[in-house]
């Protein structure tokens, strides 16, 4: 007369560690998704502010422009001659290999972040570094980049040095991260300050790592020789754009 | 730790039959595995056999060998005095040379033997002895125990009296020990090497060590010829036995009293070994094994950083800007604005300006002038191609007439 046995309830219960962790991965998710959403809305108001810039920009550029042809217009209408302000802006290209270098220029083309034949920087006009590219100038030849010469520098061979190390700057981020903190937010920004000397220079050059240019489509003249020399080497003052056209 | 594992002891006859269920384990059991401690303790204990050799001292300086010295042409070593044989002047002494003394002979004081520390030794046993109670290690190390009906196999003390190898193989049988004696026979092997002709034939496996403990237990008569079986009393439990090799988990059987007996040996966790005077066997690092449990505890989530985000600043590869409207976009949002005002600009030059209207009257009649003038010019080249041709013609016939003629 065996009775039967009462059938054990046994309630479905899920492991401790599975509940934990399913509340802990939802709010995660949670976080995650609202940080998402936060920064789809601040890169809008960003990508905005970018625009703002540049428009601005372009007109400023217009009207230096537009300014340089009526002072120069003037001064011919009452018969004198316009000389505008010397350029506050150099390019350096090294045109010499790194073999037999003499120490003192050596240090000097460091200095300048010409560490290889063919890199170019953009070096501000002052009495230090014109003494410093005096020192160098057989091995390099440098002049006033114009607008068009920066801007297409800058975007196709415009690299940073974030941590020491070489990064592309493929977006405004790389930019934001490094010179948010001077005020320079897009490459436009990055462009404008470099262009006009701003205040901030120092900091948006050092950004800058030095630029890797190919050797030019059509050959130098002579590197032995100075440019003033039919040569290559020193001041080429504003046929630098020429140059680096062929080298970019 | 409230619960405690517990073990079955078998009937010696009848491997389906228990006669004592739910023996605690003995604490070695619990021992963490240390395979670090045992591979150490193994490689110096096994040299503690060792006995003593050498090579002859005088093997290879039997000679009155000196050096020719220089300037006869002949390499500096110590040469054979002598005449009259093959051998004079042969070179001596050096490591290098036929019949040379070999280099550094081996001298019979050399150390043969290590010193362990105690704790070390008996830390490896009880490691050696909880290995033997893993069925993963036991099968790692190579023993055909699918049969067992338990590891660690507790069984009564009756086969401690057996007498004959029968009731020796017969036991072995009856409880699935006996694949593994099979697999020693199969697998005995000449050794390879010159050891077999000093005394070495044979390879020969490890079976299952049969481990007892009363002192006049006839066991190891009965056990002694079945190939690959050891015996030992657990109060001489040796690690060359328990982890041949250094390799953990051999197949043991215990008796039920030596099973007993272990917690005095090796003591428990609650207090220290008795024999072994004040050994403590080893604490393990963690004692709770979840790591799921402890990772997910509230405990330590509280204390955990958020998970980084492996988040790249830039693109992986760079695209040109000048080229590429996409990456120009990406950095320039005015750029785009920029382009359709340079497209809306040629629109807009080009919008004043009349298409010319194709004149067809005009055409017509151009036309025909020129293909007057052509023909016309087309007689005078005719008329000059013509003529040079004739020229041709005559000056290679006067040529081939002269080629004839000579």
């Amino acid at each position: 007369m065996s009775q039967k046995k009462p059938q054990m309830q046994v309630e479905q219960k899920v492991p401790e560690n599975i509940v934990k962790k399913t509340a802990r991965d939802t709010k995660l998710r949670e976080a995650v998704a609202k940080r998402r959403t936060e920064r789809l809305a601040a890169n809008k108001t960003r990508r905005a502010q970018w625009d703002k810039n540049a428009q601005a920009y372009e007109n400023e550029y217009k009207a230096a422009d537009k300014s340089l042809i009526d002072n120069i217009r003037k001064a011919k209408s009452e018969g004198g001659f316009y000389v505008p302000a010397e350029s506050k802006l150099i390019l350096v290209v090294r045109i010499r290999g790194i073999n037999t270098l003499n120490p003192q220029v050596r240090q000097t083309l460091r200095l300048l972040k010409l560490r290889q034949l063919h890199n170019a920087a953009f070096v501000r006009v002052n009495k230090a570094t014109i003494e410093m590219i005096r020192k160098v100038e057989p091995y390099v030849t440098y002049g006033y980049p114009s607008r068009a010469v920066i801007k297409n520098l800058i975007y196709k061979r415009g690299y940073a040095k974030i941590n020491g190390q070489r990064i592309p700057i493929t977006n405004n981020n790389v930019i934001e991260q490094q010179l948010g903190k001077v005020g320079i937010h897009s490459i436009e920004d990055l462009i404008h300050e470099i262009v006009t000397v701003g205040p901030n220079f120092k900091e948006a050059n050092r950004f800058l790592w030095a630029f890797k240019l190919r050797g030019p489509r059509g050959g130098f003249i002579a590197k032995r020789k100075s440019f003033i020399n039919q040569g290559d080497w020193g001041n080429r003052e504003d046929l630098i754009n020429d140059l680096v056209k062929r080298m970019i | 730790m409230t619960s405690v594992p517990l073990v079955s002891v078998f009937s010696a006859d009848d491997s389906s039959k228990v006669t004592a269920k739910h023996i605690p384990l003995p604490a070695v059991f619990q021992t963490p595995i240390r395979p670090d401690i045992v591979s150490f303790v193994h490689t110096n204990i096994a040299k503690n056999r060792r006995q003593a050799h050498a090579v002859n001292p005088q093997a290879g300086m039997q000679h009155s060998a000196e050096s020719w010295g220089t300037g006869r042409a002949v390499a500096r070593i110590p040469r054979v005095s002598g005449s009259g044989t093959h051998r004079s002047g042969q070179a001596a002494f050096g490591n290098q040379c036929r019949k040379g003394r070999m280099s550094l002979p081996i001298k019979v004081w050399r150390r043969w033997h290590r010193r362990v520390n105690i704790k070390q030794k008996r830390h490896a046993a009880a490691t050696a002895v909880a290995a033997t109670g893993i069925v993963p290690l036991v099968l790692a190390r190579g023993h055909r125990i699918s049969q067992v009906p338990q590891i660690p196999l507790v069984v009564e003390d009756k086969i401690e009296s057996y007498e004959k190898t029968t009731d020796a193989l017969n036991f072995l049988k009856r409880f699935g020990a006996f694949e593994d004696v099979q697999k020693v026979v199969s697998t005995k092997v000449v050794r390879a090497g010159i050891s077999k002709q000093r005394g070495k034939k044979y390879r020969v496996r490890k079976g299952p060590l049969v481990v007892y403990f009363n002192e006049n237990a006839k066991l190891l008569k009965a056990f002694r010829n079945v190939p690959g079986v050891e015996v030992v009393n657990v109060t001489r439990l040796n690690l060359l036995q328990l982890a041949p090799g250094g390799q953990l988990g051999r197949f043991v059987i215990w008796t039920q009293s030596a099973f007993a007996h272990l917690d005095k040996l090796f003591g428990t966790y609650r207090y220290t070994s008795i024999i072994k005077d004040g050994y403590q066997l080893l604490r393990p690092l963690i004692t709770n094994p979840d790591l799921a449990r402890i990772i997910n505890s509230n405990q330590v989530q509280e204390k955990v950083q958020p998970a980084k985000t492996t988040k790249v600043l830039h693109e992986v590869q760079k695209k040109n800007p000048l080229k590429n409207s996409k990456a120009m976009d990406r950095l320039n949002p005015y750029a785009k604005k920029q382009r359709a005002a340079a497209v809306a600009a040629i629109k807009a030059n080009t919008k004043g300006t009349k298409k010319i209207k194709k004149n067809k009257a005009l055409k017509k009649a151009s036309r025909a002038a020129y293909n007057k003038v052509a023909a016309s010019l087309n007689d005078a080249t005719k008329a000059a191609v013509q003529e040079e041709q004739d020229i041709k013609v005559k000056y290679f016939s006067v040529q081939k007439g002269a080629a004839q003629t000579e």
